[in-house]
Parts: C-alpha cells; sequence; structure tokens
C-alpha cells in the first residue's frame, strides 16, 4: 500500500520503524507517531461507528479534543483500556488496538440500520419512544439500547498495572508548553522559585510541532523550540512533566495531573507504575491551555475524510502525513489557509476553498492565487457523498440566506474551520468568571478566583508573536515571521436545500447530536442550554464537548432568538480528558487502601486461626475455632471454659486516655456522669459519658491512679470521638482547668483474664502487688510489673467472673500473652474473640455502647441511673436529663428477653409487639437490640428495647420473624449470677 | 523467670528499604505538656529544653524535644534515660503544673534518608518539604494518607517520622511501593 507520507516533513523518527496491529491487521509505523497518524499514512480513514446512529466515523481532530476516533488499547488480561482518542496513543511496536461499538465488523455494521430509523430517536428519544408495552422498558428496551449505544465495553478483568501518586509543590505551575506556555517558563524561571511545566502530549511544543516554517527571534521555530527546552532543562528550578494532563484545578490552587508512564513503552517488565497522579499545590498558575478549532455544522459534516483543518496541519508538519490527495476547505476564517498553503506547498492538489464570508482579505486572495487555488467566497458545504470516506462535496451559493445554486466537487479531504474555541475548561474549574468575546464568538477568562493567569489562545489572544510575548508576561518582546492571524465570522447555521428535519448536520460527534436534535430541544420548551444539553446530551460524552459546546450553545441562541449569553453556558468539571480509574486511585489499593489497625497479639491470633472481624479501623479476633468447630462450636466452648476455668482476650483495643493535672478530677466530673472527686486513687469505676443532648455516648472503667491522674478507657470504636469531644471541652468550655489529655491507647497492650483461676495464672508472674482480695478487691488498679515489665493491673470483669486486665507496655503485649497462654494451659485456657465477649456481657445484662443503644437513649433507659452523680452540680448532658421528653412515659427501655421456646434465637433488630392478633399494620413496641444462645444458661437470650420495657417485666411479648411468630418473657436483663458472686471467687 | 519479655515493635522492613528507610529501636518518649508561664521555670527544673515557639525542636545530646502545640511536647530519647526522666517528672509534680505521659510504645521511629526521601514521603504526606518551606530542625504533626504522624527534618536528605504503632505497617507499605516503582531511578 503506498504510504502517505511526505518524506521532507514531519518530526517521526523514520530511523525507528515499527509495527503495530489495528482490527487485527498489521500496519507499519515510525517511532514517534500517534495511532492516528500512523492509520492515515496508510489511507485509513474509517476507525470507528457512531453512537447512536453506526455512522462511520473518522479522524476529526490530531489532539486530545478528537470526538469521533474512540479505540480500545488492548494489552493483554487485566489491561485492555477502551475508549482512548487514537489521536493520543502513541504507537509502539506491538500496539494493539481495535474499533469499538460495530458488529460484526467495521465496515459492516448490523448496527448502522438505526441510521434508516433515525426518526425513532429523536432528542430525548427514550422520554417518547419505546414506551409502550411499559414492561418492555426493563427488560427489552433498556438492555437493546443500551448494548447498542455507546462505547467500548468496560474491562472486567482485574487491572494488572500499578498506579502512583504524589504531592508536589511549586511557585509556578504553568500547563501547556505550547509557545505561550514555553515563553512563561523562561520568564518564570529566571527568578528564583520552583517552575513546573506541564504538557499532556509526549513532546513539548504545542502548535509549534506544526509550525515549522515560524521563526522566532529570528530563528525557526523547532529549533528556537529545542534550544528553550535546554535552557529549562539545565535550570535547576524548573520540573518539566510531558505526557502530564491536568484534569483538574481545585480550590487554593490545587491542582491533579496524571502523567502516562507506561502506556507508550513496548516492555512492561519493569515495576514502573501505569500512570502516576500529581497533586500539585502552586502558588500561581498559568494556564497556557491554548485554543481548539471549531467545526462547522453542515450535512454529513460526520464522513471520514472531514477534519478540522488544524488537524490536517498536524498530520503534516509533525507526522509527515498527508490527509488526502485532493483536499478541499470550508472555512469562515482566515486561519484556515495556512493550512491550505502548506498542503498547497507540499504538493498536494487543491479542490478548492469554500468561504462562507463574501469577502476575504487581498493578502489571503493574493496567496490563493500565487498557488492556483480556487477561493469560492459566499459559498457553503451543503452535503458530502462518499461510502466510507468524503469522495465529493456539495458547495450551494448563498444569496440573502439561501442556497440558489448548488454543484458538486470531488475530493478524498474536507477540511474545515468554524473558528477557534478557548480552552477554558480548568479557568472554569477553578471558578473564575468568564465573558463573551463576540468577535470570537466564544467565553474567555475573566474575573479569576485563584492566583491565576491565562496567557495566550485560551486567553483569547491570538496570534504568536501575541501569544508569545503574552507568555513572557511582556518580559521579552518576541518578534516572529508570520502575519496576523486573521478573523473570521460565527455563522453557527446554514441554510440546506432538503427538508431540515431530514438533515443530518452533527453538532456533538461522539453523541450522535445534530443540529435538528437542538432546534427540536428549543421547540419542545428547553430553553436553557443546561436543559438543552441534558436532552439532547450534547456536550455530555467523554470529551465533554470540546468541539461541539460552542456550536450546540450557538445553534441554541439562535433558535430562541436569545444572545448568545443569555443562554448560557454549561459547566466545564474535572476530569479535563477522560482519566482511568487506576491513576485517580493513585496506587491506594491491597493493604494501601486503608488502615488496618491490628493489636500487638494479631499475630498470633493469625498464627492460632482466629476468624477475625472489623472494628472501627482495628481487626479483631472473633473467635478461635478449633478443629472443624463452626462459630456456634467455638463460642460454646469458649464461653463455658471462660466460666469454668480460664479464658484470655486481647482487649487493646480499647481506646486509652491519659488524663493528667491538679485538675484532673474535676475534669473527669464534668465529663462523666459519675462523681470523681472521692474516688480513691488505686480504685475503678465504671463511667458513663452522655452527650449534651442527654444520651449515652460511651462508656468504660477508669482507674485514678494518683490524686491527678486518671486511666480512662472508652469503647474501641469510640476512642477517636471521645478523645477530641474532650479536648474540645478542655480547650474551648473549660480553659481554666489545668489538666491535659494523651491519647495512650497504643502504649498499652491489654490483655484481658478472665474465670475463676485468673488469679492462680498470675500470681507467679507479678511482682510489686498483693492480689490477695482483701488488698486488691474488685475494682481496683494497682501498678507494678508482670514477668519483668511494668503493668498496670486492673482487677475488673467484663464477664462477671473473677477478671483482671493487664495493661503492658505495647511492644511487650505478644511476648506476654505467650507466656500467659503456655503457663495457662493447666487450667485449659482458652483464647475468646469479640463473639465470646459479648455473650458473656449479655448474660450479665452490660450493654454495649453502639448495640444496645443507637444515639437516642438515656441512662435511665437502660437501668442505669445509678451512675449518675445525684448530688453534682453539672456534667455534659446533665440539664438534657432533664429535659420533658426524656423524663417522658412509654419511652423505650431496655430489658431482658427469654423465648418459650428456649432453642430460638432471636434475630438482633427484630421487631416486637404486645399481639399478634392485631391487624396489619401492628405495633411495633421494641427491638431486639443483642441476642445469643448461652452455653452457660443452655438456652437463648436477649436483651431489648422496649416501651416501657420495666414495667412489663413477666409479661409477654411477641417477635415476628421470617416464617414464624415467637413469643417471649419480659425478663431481668442480668441472666446469670444476679448477685455478682462469681466476681469474689478465691 | 521474671525474665524480660521479647519486643516487637510491629514493623519488619522488607530489604528494598535498605539505605532509605530504618527502624529505631524501641525510644523512650514522653508527651510533655506544661503550663505555658511555668515553661521557663520547668526548663530551668528539669534541665530539658522546651522549644519556645510551635514547629521547632530542640537537640540535647542524643535527646529531641519537639513543640507540637501551643503548650505541648513530644521529648525523645534513648532507653537509658528513661529512668531518671520518670523520676525526675515524679519529683517535679506537684511542684509546676505538668503532665508527662509516657508514650514509648505508642509509637515506632523511622529515619528515612536518601536523595528520594521527599518524593517518597510527598507520597503520602501533603506538605512542602522544600529546605526553604521545611528547614532542618523544623517538626510537625501532619498526616501520611489517613495516618497521623509527626514529621521532622534532621539534615537536608534526613528526616524522622514517628507514628502510632498500628499505623505503621500501613505506612511502610507506601515507602516499599514506591521504593519498588524508583528501583533504580
Amino acid at each position: 500500500m503506498t504510504l502517505h507520507r511526505k518524506p521532507e516533513y514531519g518530526r517521526v523518527n523514520r530511523g525507528k520503524p515499527i509495527n503495530f496491529s489495528f482490527d487485527g491487521k498489521i500496519y507499519s509505523a515510525f517511532d514517534g507517531d500517534s495511532l492516528a497518524s500512523a492509520l492515515l499514512a496508510h489511507g485509513v480513514h474509517l476507525v470507528g461507528r457512531s453512537f447512536k446512529y453506526h455512522r462511520p466515523r473518522g479522524f476529526v481532530a490530531a489532539g486530545p479534543e478528537e470526538p469521533n476516533a474512540l479505540v480500545t488499547f488492548d494489552r493483554g488480561p487485566g489491561r485492555v483500556t477502551p475508549n482512548v482518542r487514537a489521536t493520543t496513543l502513541e504507537v509502539f511496536d506491538g500496539l494493539v488496538a481495535h474499533s469499538q461499538n460495530n458488529w460484526p465488523s467495521l465496515t459492516f455494521d448490523m448496527g448502522a440500520v438505526n441510521d434508516l430509523f433515525y426518526m425513532l430517536f429523536p432528542a430525548g428519544f427514550y422520554n417518547k419512544t419505546f414506551m409502550w408495552p411499559k414492561s418492555f422498558w426493563d427488560r427489552v428496551y433498556e438492555p437493546a439500547i443500551r448494548k447498542m449505544a455507546g462505547l467500548g465495553p468496560a474491562p472486567i478483568d482485574e487491572d494488572a498495572d500499578i498506579y502512583a501518586s504524589q504531592y508536589m509543590h511549586c511557585e509556578t505551575l504553568i500547563v501547556g508548553a505550547g509557545p505561550a506556555g514555553i515563553a512563561a517558563a523562561l520568564a518564570a524561571s529566571e527568578k528564583p522559585g520552583r517552575v513546573i511545566l506541564v504538557d499532556e502530549q509526549y513532546e513539548f511544543g504545542g502548535s509549534l510541532l506544526s509550525t515549522p516554517n515560524m521563526v522566532i527571534n529570528d530563528i525557526p521555530a523547532w529549533q528556537w523550540l529545542e534550544d528553550s527546552l535546554a535552557i529549562l532543562k539545565a535550570r535547576e528550578n524548573v520540573t518539566l512533566l510531558t505526557r502530564t494532563t491536568v484534569i483538574g484545578y481545585y480550590h487554593e490552587n490545587f491542582l491533579g495531573a496524571v502523567e502516562r508512564i507506561t502506556d507508550h513503552e513496548k516492555d512492561l517488565s519493569s515495576h514502573k507504575p501505569r500512570e502516576r497522579l500529581y497533586k500539585i499545590r502552586a502558588g500561581e498558575v498559568v494556564l497556557a491551555t491554548g485554543a481548539i478549532e471549531r467545526p462547522l455544522v453542515f450535512q454529513s459534516n460526520d464522513r471520514p475524510g472531514v477534519m478540522l483543518a488544524s488537524a490536517a496541519h498536524t498530520y503534516l508538519n509533525r507526522y509527515g502525513v498527508v490527509v488526502g490527495e485532493k483536499i478541499a476547505l470550508f472555512t469562515c476564517h482566515d486561519s484556515a489557509y495556512e493550512v491550505i498553503f502548506d498542503l498547497a506547498d507540499a504538493g498536494i492538489s487543491i479542490a478548492g476553498v469554500i468561504d462562507v464570508r463574501d469577502q476575504v482579505s487581498e493578502t489571503i486572495i493574493a496567496a490563493a492565487k500565487a498557488r492556483n487555488i480556487e477561493i469560492l467566497t459566499g459559498t457553503i458545504v451543503s452535503g458530502t457523498s462518499g461510502k466510507f470516506r468524503v469522495s465529493s462535496l456539495r458547495a450551494s451559493k448563498i444569496e440573502d440566506g439561501k442556497i440558489t445554486s448548488t454543484w458538486e466537487i470531488a475530493c478524498d479531504c474536507l477540511l474545515m474551520c468554524g473558528g477557534w474555541t478557548p480552552s477554558i475548561h480548568l479557568f472554569s474549574h477553578s471558578k473564575g468568571s468568564l465573558k463573551w468575546r463576540e468577535d470570537l464568538g466564544a467565553y474567555i477568562p475573566d474575573n479569576p478566583n485563584e492566583n491565576v493567569i491565562s496567557v495566550g489562545a485560551c486567553n483569547g489572544t491570538f496570534g504568536l508573536r501575541k501569544i508569545m510575548t503574552e507568555g513572557a508576561g511582556g518580559s521579552t518582546e518576541y518578534q516572529v515571521n508570520a502575519g496576523a492571524f486573521g478573523s473570521g465570522i460565527i455563522p453557527a447555521t446554514f441554510p440546506t436545500e432538503g427538508d431540515p428535519a431530514k438533515v443530518k448536520a452533527f453538532v456533538d460527534f461522539q453523541n450522535d447530536v445534530t443540529e435538528k436534535d437542538i432546534n427540536l430541544a428549543v421547540r419542545e420548551g428547553l430553553k436553557s442550554i443546561e436543559h438543552v444539553k441534558r436532552y439532547t446530551t450534547t456536550g455530555m460524552a467523554t470529551d465533554q464537548g470540546k468541539t461541539s459546546n460552542l456550536n450546540a450553545l450557538q445553534i441554541a441562541a439562535k433558535a430562541v432568538y436569545k444572545p448568545v449569553q443569555q443562554v448560557g453556558l454549561t459547566t466545564f468539571r474535572p476530569p479535563y480528558t477522560p482519566t482511568t480509574f487506576g491513576a485517580l486511585v493513585g496506587g491506594k489499593d491491597g493493604h494501601s487502601f486503608h488502615v488496618i489497625r491490628k493489636t500487638p497479639m494479631d499475630g498470633w491470633a493469625e498464627d492460632h486461626g482466629a476468624v477475625f472481624e472489623p472494628v472501627a479501623l482495628w481487626r479483631r479476633a472473633r473467635y478461635f475455632p478449633r478443629d472443624g468447630e463452626d462459630m456456634l462450636a467455638a463460642v460454646n466452648r469458649e464461653c463455658l471454659t471462660t466460666r469454668c476455668s480460664l479464658g484470655i482476650f486481647d482487649a487493646s483495643t480499647l481506646g486509652k486516655v491519659e488524663v493528667i493535672g491538679p485538675d484532673a478530677a474535676e475534669f473527669m466530673n464534668r465529663m462523666y456522669t459519675n462523681p470523681w472527686l472521692k474516688l480513691k486513687p488505686g480504685s475503678c469505676r465504671y463511667g458513663l459519658m452522655l452527650g449534651e443532648d442527654g444520651y449515652i455516648m460511651d462508656d468504660g472503667v477508669i482507674g485514678r491512679l494518683a490524686e491527678n491522674h486518671f486511666h480512662v478507657t472508652t469503647t474501641t470504636g469510640g476512642a477517636p470521638r471521645v478523645f477530641r469531644m474532650m479536648e474540645d471541652y478542655r480547650q474551648t468550655e473549660w480553659p481554666e482547668l489545668d489538666v491535659w489529655l494523651t491519647s495512650t491507647t497504643e502504649q498499652w497492650a491489654v490483655i484481658a483474664l478472665n474465670g475463676p483461676n485468673a488469679r492462680k495464672l498470675i500470681e507467679p508472674f507479678v511482682e510489686g502487688i498483693d492480689l490477695s482480695e482483701e488488698k486488691f478487691p474488685h475494682m481496683a488498679v494497682r501498678e507494678g510489673r508482670i514477668c519483668g515489665v511494668e503493668t498496670r493491673l486492673f482487677r475488673v470483669s467484663f464477664s462477671g467472673e473473677l477478671g483482671f486486665e493487664i495493661n503492658v507496655p505495647a511492644h511487650y503485649g505478644r511476648a506476654l500473652w505467650e507466656t500467659l497462654f503456655i503457663a495457662g494451659q493447666k487450667y485449659d485456657i482458652t483464647p475468646y474473640g469479640t463473639e465470646t465477649m459479648h455473650v458473656l456481657r449479655a448474660e450479665k445484662g452490660f450493654i454495649i455502647v453502639g448495640q444496645d443503644t443507637d444515639g437516642t437513649v438515656t441512662p435511665m433507659d437502660v437501668g442505669m441511673s445509678w451512675a449518675i452523680g445525684k448530688k453534682k452540680k453539672d456534667f455534659v448532658g446533665k440539664r438534657s436529663l432533664s429535659r420533658p421528653d426524656i423524663m417522658a412515659e412509654g419511652r423505650k427501655q431496655l430489658v431482658g428477653l427469654l423465648t418459650d421456646d428456649p432453642n430460638i434465637v432471636l434475630e438482633e433488630g427484630a421487631q416486637l409487639i404486645a399481639n399478634p392478633e392485631q391487624s396489619i399494620p401492628m405495633d411495633m413496641i421494641g427491638h431486639v437490640t443483642s441476642s445469643y444462645w448461652s452455653a452457660t444458661l443452655n438456652r437463648s437470650i436477649a436483651l431489648a428495647m422496649v416501651k416501657n420495657g420495666h414495667a412489663l417485666t413477666e409479661s409477654n411479648v411477641y417477635i415476628p420473624m421470617p416464617g414464624k411468630i415467637y413469643k417471649a418473657q419480659v425478663s431481668k436483663c442480668v441472666f446469670y449470677d444476679p448477685n455478682g458472686e462469681r466476681l469474689n471467687v478465691i | 523467670m521474671l525474665s524480660e519479655l521479647k519486643i516487637d515493635q510491629a514493623v519488619e522492613l522488607a530489604p528494598i528499604l535498605t539505605g532509605e528507610v530504618d527502624l529505631l529501636p524501641v525510644q523512650t518518649r514522653y508527651s510533655l505538656r506544661v503550663k505555658p508561664k511555668e515553661r521557663c521555670a520547668f526548663i530551668e527544673a528539669s534541665n530539658i529544653d522546651l522549644p519556645a515557639q510551635i514547629g521547632k525542636m530542640s537537640v540535647q545530646y542524643d535527646r529531641v524535644v519537639l513543640c507540637i502545640g501551643p503548650d505541648e511536647y513530644i521529648l525523645i530519647c534513648s532507653l537509658a534515660e528513661r529512668e531518671p526522666l520518670a523520676r525526675k517528672f515524679e519529683e517535679l509534680m506537684g511542684k509546676y503544673i505538668f503532665s508527662a505521659t509516657d508514650i514509648s510504645h505508642r509509637n515506632v521511629s523511622f529515619i528515612l534518608s536518601g536523595e528520594q526521601t521527599t518524593n517518597m514521603i510527598n507520597v503520602g504526606c501533603p506538605l512542602d518539604l522544600s529546605l526553604e518551606n521545611f528547614p532542618v530542625g523544623k517538626c510537625t504533626r501532619t498526616i501520611f494518607e489517613s495516618a497521623e504522624i509527626i514529621l521532622f527534618r534532621m539534615g537536608k536528605t534526613k528526616f524522622q517520622l514517628e507514628t502510632w504503632r498500628s499505623f505503621a505497617p500501613f505506612i511502610v507499605g507506601y515507602f516499599e511501593k514506591y521504593c519498588l516503582q524508583n528501583r533504580g531511578k
């Protein structure tokens, strides 16, 4: 096949030929080609099928604005990326890509039938057609439409690549390394301060890469580019990032940028991440993001071979590829003439220039004449022909807004130029305001909301000299050989030959939205561009309307007879271009996804087969199954062994706060409901904490180590919240108190020993503490040593058995646990987890905050009025406890439940009713909060919150569960050892 | 029978971290809170140099004191200093208004060094670690991803990072990933 290359043109490395595959066919390319340029070099224009109508589509652009040429980039399992723009995909040796949205093939696509039945798919068709029969929508229409419409299929394999992320800081961030950006970087880096220059392409230069004929300060453009980059590279304060797209611009000059690291590399065996997300905090941001050429909206403007003039320029000058052998141009702006002249100078036959305007400048006419190019003014293109590529266009003469004559012009490529749209996306992300420039027919940046400036084309400044001088911030005056950039008009719409309702003039190529769709939306009453957008889906595709937004806006404005500014502008949102989930996750996957806190004894539990459960950020051992035991069997065994002999439990996750200072007791007195002032050092007390609303917030055992020193424990999940609340009160409400709080949750490993043999086990290991019942009673704390290391030994019990909680510095936790476990063998010691802990405490009627309480429960509701210091003047939540609704009758109260059938374990969360005969809807009088099988009692037990529950003791309630309604008797909460005799077993 | 128990700092460093990340042996650490108006008197009585400004640190022998809050200091030193310090605090208790809480085992410390150190820290820490903005001798309480850390700079390319014991493996996981991805850079 003849290659459509011009040997003396382009920057591709002809010394490095490579091969790639597209739709299974092998093609040649050169290093430096994009997939688009490489395919065009082989004359391949047809690369995809459109979203809705499955029309053949080719390349519209040469850069990231490309709406049509989306391909699936296939690097094997776990490395398939759909919807990659062929214009930005760098070709490497062995690259594999496929076309999308066609079946069975790109050239014979069954879906193309949609194009014939276009009347079924008007704007908002899903609200109009396919409505009957209604039941068909879910099962037939929607699945079929989803299958037919759309882009490449989402990958199903797990991503095989790794990703990374990184914070960065600089004084100046320059986005876009075209002439304006490079001029800005040269100027900024002369001063001290870090400069980061970012460009999404694989080489810097932007438009300069497509305009080698420019001469800057008497140096040819490409030489100037090379020299400037050498200067920037040599400057220590400059970081240059290619292949890096700034995807979002957030508050306080915080920007996200994604660097593509391996997508262009043949060899994937390295450990390099595929992409890296940079989170950049910049002092000043310079946006030099350029402008995007605007397509023209005319019948069949989507045929392969119809493309932006600037794209042809880039393919020729940057890649050395000619996009056609006989090229026509349809324009309303001077800038496209430079392209057609360059193409003519390259020896390409020009079929003619169709210019909407009645007049063009003398300079252009002269330059065209010199090249034998015919310019047809006051003329439009009213249609194109050709199957998979344009073969001719229809030129129509316009007079007084009407077509007066039409004729065919043969061509194999039609360039179009509808003016230029400044790329204001990032400025818009940063919440800067915009203003309308009538002469450009476009919005440009107005008042910034951040420390940002826009320079060059993205600021509405055109012409190389002006762009560069603006980029340099006036510090350097650039001289260039280029003439004026010129000007144009914004026609928005053109007259048509036939029935306008049948004309398919595309506005949004990617979402298949035509001019008539927008007009229909307006006729159906949608006046705001935001509504038109959502109704027609224009600008809602993956390109976010980079080429279509302003055309859509102008068509809508014309249809409602209003100035564009009154129709508005849709909002740009990050990301600027489609971004992989991998990049956004940025390496925070697997174990890095979130913190899983492990206790010092976690490794031992893992080695001993523990089943874990998450509790807040911690993972805790839930139970320790032996020899094929299920959870129930393991928990039954753990419970019985603990009650009969000895159990060992890891309580390290309990929150711990050290409260120290002369006012420590006063502080405790104010934070907790209980009285603390008279608690003796060496004693413990159960502490109950309320929120300001009077509801139970947290609880825990608190030991007073000295007059001015408390060791506070909190629930596992409540620890951060309790600490924060205490700090808040300490700093803001009671700054007069001399007291300080230190979180010591992780300072101490805590081993809870429960069971009649607990004392016997530790006796030989403990030094400096008299463990006798008289000297060390229940609810006492002592400091001493165990196994040679310091300990805070608490005599407390959450099981009702004789219990100790041994606190040792955390790094010793596992070693002490192992020592005790080995020594405990003679007592048949069992390790137990949270499940057994829950059962043991429920047998004793001890609540768990957050399980038996739900943030709307008062101490009185759970029968804990005893924990409130009656004589205390104040404590957090005290005032709320006397609110009428807290004192009211009929509140839910905590009770025990014993099912009539002792083998039935109720479901936690099950609702309670008083009368099963009541007609539906029944009155719910409460719910089950905790429910277990109690091996000790050989029956089921439950705790429940029931309306007026305390008065219902011994009455019956009913619990509807799947299949049956169960009967239960209300009981006291304490099911086992109501007198607490087991605590004091000697 | 009353032998010393084995120490376990919850962290194992992969070989790839050699030269970039080191785990310090167990240190003595105190969280010190001193009533601001007694700061000078406390310094005199204790011979512990409490920096006057948040973000500053003092170094005495191998003892480092970081000021991370208006009245909040972290003292880090060798194990040998622990007993004398504990005695000293006991002695001063009641004479001065302060709090000293042993957090030796709450934290683990990493020494991070090498040319890539700031980049490695910036994987999870959003602070600007340029020498101008984070000079040698600066300390701060900040975050590494979702874990709280205390970070201080001991040299141009040398930092110490303190974190709670259970957060350490999470942070080290990031360092391992970074070193793997930037091997040979």
